[in-house]
Order: C-alpha cells, then sequence, then structure tokens
C-alpha cells in the first residue's frame, strides 16, 4: 500500500490493525499519523474485516478557532477525548501514547507493568523502570542483537498462567537515546524527531520484522531486572532480594491494586519463577554482553 | 482481624502480606512475620509474643524486648493487619 493509498483509506475508512493480541479500529484525515504508520507499522497485520475490534481510534482536530493559527490534534477514543489536545506536530506520538493509554486502561486480564520485556531462547527479560532510567534505549539494542521485542512500554503478564504476551509496537526514544541508538545501529528506521513534547524529544524506531511475526508466542518470564544508565558508570549486575523485587515491581504497574489478590498471586508467580537485579551501565555493548551471559533460573530448566 | 484475609509470600528472610481487607502489600521482616503468623493462630499480648520468638530473631533486639514488641504491634495495627484489643 502507497502511502497515498494509507491516507486515503485512513481517512475513509480507517484500518483495523493488529499489534500483537489487539486489534485496533484507526481513522484519520491528519497526513503526520499516516506517516509514522507506513514507516513503523507496515510490517504488520492489517485486517480487512474483523467481528470483534478491541479499540476504537481517531486522530482528529479539535473544532476550535484556534485551529487556524495553532492547529492541535486530538485523540479520541470511542469518541471521546480522555487528554487534552496537543500540538499538530506531536499527532503520531500521540496516536503511540493514547494506544499505550487504551491497553493500560483496559487489559484487565493481564496484570501490567509499565517495563520493556526482550526475549531469548523462550526466555523473557522484564525491565521495568521509570522514565529517565535507560530502559528503552537498552531495550533498542537488545533487539538490534538478536533479541525479540515483547514491549517497550508494557509488560503484560496474564494472569490466567503467568506467561508474558507480547505486544511489540515501536519503542519510543528520547532525546539524547535518539542518536545513540541511530549510532549503534545505523540500520534501525526511526522516525522523525519530534521536538518540545512533553516528554522532549522523540522518536520512535521500527520493530524488527521477526518479532512481529511472532507476536503470538508467549514467553516464560526468567528475569527481572532493573536498569539504571549512569554515564561512566561500571557495567554492575547485582542481584536483588525477590521481596525487594516484588515491592518494586508493584510500584511500576498499572493495575495490582485493581486486580486485588489476583493482582497479589499473579506478581508472586512472576517473582516465584525469576531472578531479580539491579544493572547499572554505561556502555551498551557491555550491556548486550552481559545479557547474553544471563542463566535462565534453575527451576525452568 | 475479623473478615481479613492474608496472603503471605516468603523469599529468604522477608515477607510479603498482602491483606484482603486494605488491598495494601507490605514488605516485612522475620520478626514481624513471626509476631503476625502467632497471632493468626491466636490472640496474643506483647510479653507473651516476646517469649515465642526464637533466640535467633531475639538477637535483633539490642534493648527491652517486651517494648519493642509494643511498637511492632502498633506497627502492624496502623497498617491494618491486626486488631488490637
Amino acid at each position: 500500500m502507497t502511502l497515498a493509498e494509507l491516507e486515503f483509506q485512513l481517512k475513509k475508512t480507517g484500518i483495523f490493525l493488529q499489534t500483537g493480541s489487539f486489534i485496533t479500529h484507526l481513522q484519520t484525515s491528519i497526513p503526520g499519523v499516516a506517516e509514522g504508520i507506513g514507516l513503523l507499522y507496515a510490517d504488520y497485520p492489517l485486517l480487512e474485516q474483523t467481528d470483534f475490534t478491541d479499540f476504537h481510534v481517531s486522530l482528529a482536530y479539535p473544532r476550535t478557532l484556534r485551529r487556524w493559527f495553532k492547529p492541535q490534534v486530538l485523540f479520541l477514543f470511542d469518541g471521546k477525548p480522555p487528554f487534552k489536545p496537543l500540538p499538530l506536530d506531536q499527532a503520531f506520538p500521540m496516536f503511540e501514547w493514547g494506544l499505550n493509554w487504551c491497553v493500560s486502561s483496559h487489559a484487565n486480564h493481564c496484570l501490567i507493568i509499565h517495563a520493556a520485556v526482550v526475549e531469548k531462547g523462550g526466555y523473557a527479560a522484564i525491565l521495568p523502570a521509570p522514565p529517565g532510567s535507560g530502559k528503552s534505549t537498552l531495550c533498542a539494542a537488545l533487539v538490534n542483537r538478536g533479541w525479540r521485542l515483547l514491549s517497550d512500554e508494557l509488560a503484560l503478564v496474564r494472569v490466567s498462567d503467568g506467561l508474558i504476551i507480547p505486544l511489540p509496537r515501536p519503542v519510543s526514544l528520547k532525546n539524547a537515546s535518539i542518536d545513540v541508538i541511530r549510532h549503534y545501529e545505523p540500520e534501525a528506521t526511526l522516525s522523525r524527531r519530534i521536538s518540545d513534547t512533553m516528554k522532549g524529544t522523540v522518536a520512535h524506531m521500527k520493530v524488527p520484522a521477526d518479532s512481529i511475526a511472532r507476536a503470538a508466542e508467549t514467553a516464560r518470564p526468567a528475569w527481572v531486572i532493573f536498569p539504571k544508565y549512569q554515564a561512566g558508570a561500571a557495567t554492575r549486575l547485582e542481584a536483588l532480594p525477590r521481596a525487594r523485587a516484588f515491592m518494586r515491581v508493584a510500584d511500576n504497574a498499572f493495575n495490582y491494586s485493581l486486580l486485588g489478590v489476583r493482582g497479589f498471586e499473579t506478581m508472586a508467580g512472576l517473582i516465584d519463577a525469576s531472578l531479580c537485579y539491579d544493572f547499572t551501565y554505561s556502555v551498551l555493548d557491555e550491556a548486550i554482553e552481559t545479557f547474553a551471559e544471563l542463566k535462565p533460573p534453575v527451576s525452568l530448566m | 482481624m475479623s473478615g481479613q484475609a492474608l496472603h503471605i509470600r516468603v523469599w529468604e528472610d522477608e515477607f510479603i502480606v498482602y491483606g484482603s481487607l486494605s488491598g495494601n502489600t507490605h514488605l516485612l521482616g522475620p520478626v514481624a512475620a513471626h509476631v503476625l503468623s502467632r497471632l493468626q493462630e491466636a490472640p496474643s499480648d506483647a510479653a507473651t509474643l516476646a517469649e515465642s520468638l526464637p533466640p535467633l530473631l531475639q538477637a535483633n533486639f539490642d534493648g527491652e524486648l517486651v517494648p519493642e514488641i509494643e511498637h511492632l504491634l502498633a506497627d502492624l495495627g496502623s497498617l491494618e493487619l491486626i486488631e488490637r484489643a
């Protein structure tokens, strides 16, 4: 599909986009969104028709006089705006942030953790961390060095069996990390930079095709690793007591309290199954080496 | 505590407790976990609980044991993990 055809379809009927186990109906006439979708979602399944759609989303121009001198974009979920409008230039990042909100607000069959998740050999490493910790930079580097991307933002731990459900979507890079990844992996496809957002300058990295093709393959949790980028620091992987890890993962979960005792049991299962670490790094190649040497817990081998 | 179900997981010498009434989760050390466990079996007071502490756990305290346990009971009460008479 050419960009012009995509723009036409987005405007006319919208598209049904499958990301992991979620189907989103997206409709918009904003060219910046079509540009981002065309660049970063080219390898995702587009469904012709579907009986069920998880999220009905559109991005639109607010109907205010402001659109004539300082245009904005509005994210609509089921026709209603959950957020205030943003400058029009931020339309594609807003789609990404809005889709994160859709999942984190509605997927309560999973314990949802603010974390990146990567997988190798069937074992998943969960990287929970607050913004600014270098989580997405490390995640982007790992998926360019043989790890499969399950998610950059939302770890979905299925309540029924404790397995991680993939949600491979573009990796959100901010500020200095954009150039770090551009230099680290010149072949990586990045969207154009958008400046002056609430997160600073942002760009999104395209997900490797293999991660998209394997988006239905769940993974077993094996490691919970709290990453922290620290300029000039030596690479250091330190064991973290599991009870401490439990509390810190809970702090990074969206719906732990909402799930009640099911949230507690799911989190306990995740921690039981995982080796837990604090990880400090400043050099990506060393970080990749450290991850390559991770051994899964004996109970999983 | 009436209507309270405590869900407990133990890793190494630390305990995670989820209280069904408050919906809160707490990280407890071994002494607090021992006291909580005894109180789940039957109501008790600080002196009895202090006596029941294994010697290894008693070593955690420098001063008088009973006031320390009283203090711990107050903390557990404020976390809504126990009900004080």
